[in-house]
């Protein structure tokens, strides 16, 4: 313990663990976001309006079952799918006609769409703040290293990151489909040549992406107040970490989001005014010396 | 005038160039053959610097040019056009060439002189050369197969090029235009004393009109020498015709 | 006539259309004169973007940065130096074209969607420093009340102002894009690796056009100033980035009058639906789609290829 608190002061420690439990929402939003542009080659801004989406949802389901545990796991389940639903609606309605269009058409029309959800959350929730309450199960602090206080829930989080990981490497290694859409993401036209459906293999892919992030705002809702406009900056950051990790490859992913939420974390202790600035000035650097990520894009 | 010296380039692990040698010398024609995939297009790129070798060196009238940028090797007046069209489908016919033209006179810094006004003479000259002059306020998006193709070569020509290099100049042109251009690359050699290497796949065009001839299988040079040499050469019978004891063509 | 317009004929036209905007004054209530200056900035905001992105094909995805910063050079110098108002104006834009200059220079060595990813993170590091620097930009508050040169203070003045210098850098425009280096730029959008190959240095031309795109953003934050007399953060905000490239592509990002044409829809638009109902975000939404489906190459662009059509098929034919 001592050799620990030698090395990193609890101050410190203290704020790896709250960029941790960062790192993990990022992680699991821009996991999705990396999987869609990856193998659709769609930059899609909308992305963090479907995180935004989930987190109201979460609100709505968790209000729905009383606000209690039930509520939280029946929302931590019913957002995403939620989400899922309507993305798979996007995906056939529109996306779908414009997979051959250049990048800044695409750009563009996800922007168009995040406007448009953006401004439906508006209509159907309002523009007030919302809450989630944290489930009875992780309220309180666990006390780490002897004496510092860790809220459970943010454990919780530093737990589901992993399995997350985990379970979308399974899927895009293992299965069927997920090989399929490699292939897909290399040469479109061969892997319909060979009889495969790739538009509804595209949608798929879609829309596990999307469910990604409403997973992120179902986990990030207790934590934060609900509100407008929280997909703004996410949606940049996902982005951002994105592009850092490698195009499409998901522990880049992973890789991007921990620099993301550490240099955040500890930023602040550095330079409390401009703690912010710190991860964009890392995504600078790391562009800087390795133009297309650390990892290897799929690009 | 132009040496390549075991010039190499592989691709994660495949040998796209492997040991390729060249040397062409002022005033001549000289083809590059080999079938499909054999490097020619990559060993063009490399030439002029789209693509870095891995080793091996080019040196142009004396001066090591290896891994020079694209921009620096054509300010050495090597022009090249290439294999798929690779022109400017925005612009008219006019335009695609003056760029060129404007670009080689280092006035594309220029910002306020209207560009309408400018090496219109010359522009229209080499259009007229190549038989363009009629079409040439057209975009070049409504233009044929064809008469891109020759577009092609008079933007390599607006660099006022003593060196050309022509990346299958006939591929998937019409007969009659097929002759056009044949006549054109003969004029361009004959009456402007260019120097031209090209690398094409119709042997009848190949041995109509190179002085000499490269042979390159699995992107090594397998001989380079005059037609009746490579014409009868085993090694390259080999390689082309998979052992068949009669000469080519 | 408008095919005269079009294509850079029909000066009588254009100068009918001139007298006419500097005769509006007399007939025009105030709020419209002002909706007309924001319209112009707006357009000399979208055309400077289409500069790079219409022209010159490179994925300037943050623009708005440039135009919050040339509102800010001119609003600090205004309210923070005693320097003469005039100077302000100059400093706006220049400070747009260095920041386009050290922007342009990081981000100019990769290409496309990585191009634009590194600017709109570059531009987010700007846009959080203007936004947490309380003490020097305002914070979220931004910079209220600048004081004007008195002949400027009135809205009739304020429009002459922005209608001529809007003008001025149209004309410059116009010049740069058929000049010599607006051809190459044009080439290199089509097609970078047949430039080099023709010897055009396309990352340094790039880069002129990227400083030349930031100046001009500058003079439309300046404007901006002299119009509204306030800056605040939003105006660096990625939104808005992505709103103005909406307006090159909305009026046709193929053609020099597009973007204007673009802002003015939008603009008028926004303000016309915005006395309807607060969900102006859901309209602007539902007519990019619409764009995006059916308008590819926006309004002026298709009033274009309509013309172009009944122009061109006779000499094809014969």
């Amino acid at each position: 313990m001592d050799l620990i608190y030698a090395i990193l002061p609890p101050k410190v420690l203290a704020q790896i663990f709250v960029g941790l439990s960062r790192t993990t929402i990022l992680f699991i939003v821009s996991s999705g976001l990396s999987l869609i542009l990856g193998v659709l080659r769609i930059p899609n801004v909308a992305h963090g309006s479907l995180y935004m989406i989930g987190a109201f949802m979460a609100f709505t389901i968790s209000k729905i079952f009383g606000g209690g545990d039930a509520g939280f796991w029946a929302a931590l389940v019913g957002a995403p799918l939620g989400v899922a639903l309507v993305s798979l609606a996007a995906e056939r309605g529109l996306f779908q006609y414009l997979y051959e269009r250049e990048h800044l058409m695409l750009l563009l029309l996800t922007f168009a769409v995040s406007l448009i959800f953006g401004d439906l959350v508006k209509i159907v929730w309002g523009a007030e703040y919302k809450s989630v309450p944290v489930p009875h199960v992780f309220q309180g602090y666990v006390y780490l290293f002897g004496g510092l206080p860790f809220p459970i829930y943010n454990l919780f989080l530093l737990i589901i990151g992993p399995i997350v990981a985990v379970a979308l490497w399974l899927i895009v290694n293992k299965t069927k489909i997920g090989k399929i859409s490699r292939a897909a993401a290399v040469d479109r036209e061969m892997v319909g040549a060979v009889g495969i459906n790739v538009s509804w293999v595209f949608a798929i892919v879609f829309v596990i992406g999307c469910l990604l992030a409403g997973l992120g705002g179902a986990l990030v809702a207790p934590t934060v107040s609900v509100t407008l406009g929280m997909d703004h900056t996410l949606i940049i950051e996902a982005f951002l970490i994105v592009i850092i990790g490698g195009l499409g490859n998901i522990w880049g992913a992973l890789l991007g989001a921990l620099i993301f939420g550490l240099t955040q974390s500890l930023g602040i202790l550095v330079w409390s005014q401009f703690g912010i600035v710190f991860p964009y000035a890392a995504v600078i650097v790391v562009l800087l010396f390795r133009p297309t990520g650390l990892l290897k894009s799929t690009w | 005038m132009l040496e390549v010296k075991s010039l190499s380039k592989s691709f994660d692990g495949f040998k796209a160039v492997n040991n390729a040698n060249l040397d062409v010398r002022k005033g001549e024609i000289v083809a590059v053959i080999g079938p499909n995939g054999a490097g020619k297009t990559t060993l063009f790129n490399l030439i002029t610097g789209i693509l870095k070798p891995d080793s091996g060196t080019v040196h142009f009238r004396g001066e090591n040019i290896t891994g020079l940028p694209s921009y620096e090797i054509c300010r050495k007046r090597i022009s090249r056009s290439f294999q798929v069209v690779n022109i400017f489908p925005r612009l008219t016919v006019f335009e695609n060439v003056q760029v060129s033209i404007l670009s080689r006179e280092k006035r594309t810094w220029n910002l306020f002189t209207p560009s309408s006004k400018l090496a219109v003479e010359e522009t229209n000259r080499i259009l007229e050369s190549v038989g363009l002059v009629q079409k040439k306020d057209r975009t070049t998006a409504l233009l044929s197969h064809g008469d891109r193709k020759v577009l092609e070569i008079a933007m390599a020509l607006g660099g006022d090029p003593e060196f050309l290099i022509l990346d299958e100049p006939t591929a998937g042109m019409a007969p009659e235009e097929t002759v056009r251009c044949i006549d054109l690359v003969k004029h361009l050699s004959e009456k402007l004393g260019l120097t031209i290497l090209f690398c094409e796949h119709d042997m009848e065009i190949v041995f109509g009109i190179a002085d000499r001839i490269m042979v390159m299988v699995r992107g090594a040079t397998v001989v380079q020498g005059s037609c009746d040499e490579v014409r009868c050469n085993e090694a390259v019978q080999d390689a082309y015709l998979g052992g068949s004891d009669v000469c080519l063509m | 006539m408008l095919r005269d317009m079009l294509e850079g004929r029909g000066r009588i036209w254009w100068a009918a259309v001139v007298i006419f905007m500097f005769l509006l004054p007399f007939i025009l209530p105030r709020f419209y004169l002002y909706l007309l200056s924001i319209i112009l900035l707006t357009g000399l905001l979208a055309t400077s973007l289409n500069l790079v992105l219409g022209y010159g094909g490179i994925f300037q995805f943050h623009h708005a940065v440039f135009y919050g910063a040339g509102a800010y050079g001119t609003a600090l110098i205004l309210t923070k130096t005693g320097l003469s108002p005039w100077i302000s104006f100059i400093v706006g834009p220049l400070v747009s074209a260095a920041l386009g200059l050290i922007m342009g220079w990081i981000c100019i060595r990769l290409s496309k969607l990585y191009f634009a990813m590194l600017q709109i993170s570059l531009g987010s590091l700007v846009w959080i420093i203007v936004y947490r620097w309380y003490s020097f930009t305002g914070g979220d508050d931004g910079i209220h009340g600048i004081p004007l040169p008195d002949i400027l203070s009135s809205s009739n003045n304020a429009y002459y102002f922005t209608l001529v210098v809007t003008l001025i850098c149209l004309f410059a425009m116009y010049k740069v894009i058929k000049s010599p280096f607006g051809s190459a730029l044009q080439g290199i959008r089509d097609n970078p690796v047949r430039c080099e190959m023709i010897g055009i240095n396309v990352k340094r031309h790039q880069l002129l056009a990227l400083i030349i795109a930031g100046f001009f953003a500058g003079v439309a934050g300046s404007l901006f100033v002299v119009v509204d007399n306030t800056v605040f953060p939003d105006m660096l905000f990625w939104t808005l980035s992505l709103e103005i490239c909406i307006m090159c592509l909305l009026g046709g990002w193929f053609t020099f009058l597009g973007p204007m044409l673009g802002a003015a829809i939008i603009i008028a638009l926004r303000t016309f639906v915005s006395t309807y109902t607060t969900y102006w975000a859901l309209v602007l939404g539902i007519l990019m789609a619409l764009v995006i489906f059916f308008l590819p190459n926006g309004v002026l662009g298709y009033i274009e290829e309509k013309i172009k059509k009944g122009f061109i098929e006779p000499v094809i034919k014969e």
